[in-house]
């Protein structure tokens, strides 16, 4: 879903980039008060991650394709989603100005959509789950595919006042795509913090370990 | 539980891993809001297939015109799968270095700093 410069009158990425710049803003000070050495390994492995996971296209159906976005992923493990902001604006950094791959007028929504949308809807809803149901590969499901969609849906509307796309055409061609793109980021996304859980349990945020293991740590 | 240099070493690799699975496999159907653009300007069906010869027509009146080095990941057609590797792995290597090298700065830049109660 990374939005090219085609895509949106200049002036319209510019709102963007000064909302998504406030969200940068505050990430990096985040980042400044929360990540010490410890954690530096995986903030950095996981930049890393993202970005060759980005790449890779899995057919969805519908002669479409889709790839993990990641902003789920890293606001669970890392428990703020000023880490899916800090991470995903500079995995989109790279890849706008190294591989044209989202534009440079709408880095600023394509950071909003996928670093801020996608990390606060991710993280939140993750968090709301798993207080109601306990389960946290049920919970990371759920909030990676609403990571996955609404930034979608906010793009949908983006393109709209861009005068890119119709409204509801928009709404349903990106909605849909992303309903069935949505299920390969909850399932990778599940996978990954399984993962994470197992080699690391110390580096990962306690809201995702089981409550017990949670306790201890 | 595995050391950091065991997370690092084995977190690249895999990322690296599915870079190059990726250059050899990844779907060549565009992506969600490609296929968007493309219903919208006639090109494919909300639930069909892709035509092999679909595009995408952008207009670039007034918009901001970028060439990036690596358009695509990829080094150009003429440098085949072999310049696609060396796009991803560099492209996964440099966010790995960013992620450091920010964190770095940030860290210096908050030790260097002056003390909040002066502030």
């Amino acid at each position: 879903m990374h939005v090219p410069d085609a895509f949106m009158p200049i002036w319209q990425g510019a709102i963007y980039w000064i909302i998504a710049l406030v969200f940068v803003y505050l990430s990096l000070r985040w980042a400044k008060n929360e990540l010490n050495e410890e954690k530096l390994p995986l903030v950095a492995v996981l930049a890393a991650g993202i970005f060759a996971l980005q790449s890779f296209n899995l057919p969805v159906s519908m002669g479409t394709s889709g790839h993990l976005v990641g902003g789920a992923l890293v606001a669970i493990i890392l428990g703020s989603p000023f880490a899916a902001v800090f991470i995903l604006t500079l995995v989109l950094t790279v890849q706008g100005i190294m591989f044209g791959d989202g534009g440079i007028t709408t880095m600023g929504a394509n950071i909003l959509n996928m670093g801020v949308v996608g990390g606060f809807v991710g993280f939140y809803s993750f968090k709301g789950l798993k207080a109601a149901t306990g389960s946290m590969p049920v919970s990371a499901f759920i909030a990676a595919w609403l990571a996955c969609v609404i930034p979608a849906l906010c793009a949908a509307v983006e393109l709209w006042l861009a005068g890119t796309f119709p409204l509801e055409a928009g709404l349903v061609a990106m909605g849909l795509y992303h309903a069935v793109i949505g299920v390969v980021e909850g399932v990778i996304t599940v996978a990954a913090i399984y993962l994470i859980v197992s080699v690391r349990p110390d580096m990962v945020d306690k809201g995702v370990l089981p409550a017990k293991a949670g306790a201890v740590a | 539980m595995i050391d950091n240099k065991t997370l690092i070493v084995g977190g690249l690799i895999i990322a690296v891993l599915i870079g190059v699975v990726a250059v050899f496999f990844a779907s060549s159907d565009p992506d969600g809001l490609e296929s968007t653009a493309l219903i919208i300007q006639g090109g494919k069906t909300l639930t069909g297939p892709t035509p092999p010869d679909a595009e995408i027509l952008e207009n670039m009146d007034g918009k901001f015109a970028y060439l990036a080095p690596m358009p695509d990941y990829s080094l150009g057609e003429e440098s085949g799968p072999g310049g696609g590797i060396l796009a991803i792995v560099g492209g996964t290597l440099l966010a790995f270095l960013v992620a450091i090298g920010l964190i770095y700065v940030l860290r210096v830049a908050g030790k260097k700093g002056p003390p909040k109660a002066n502030q």
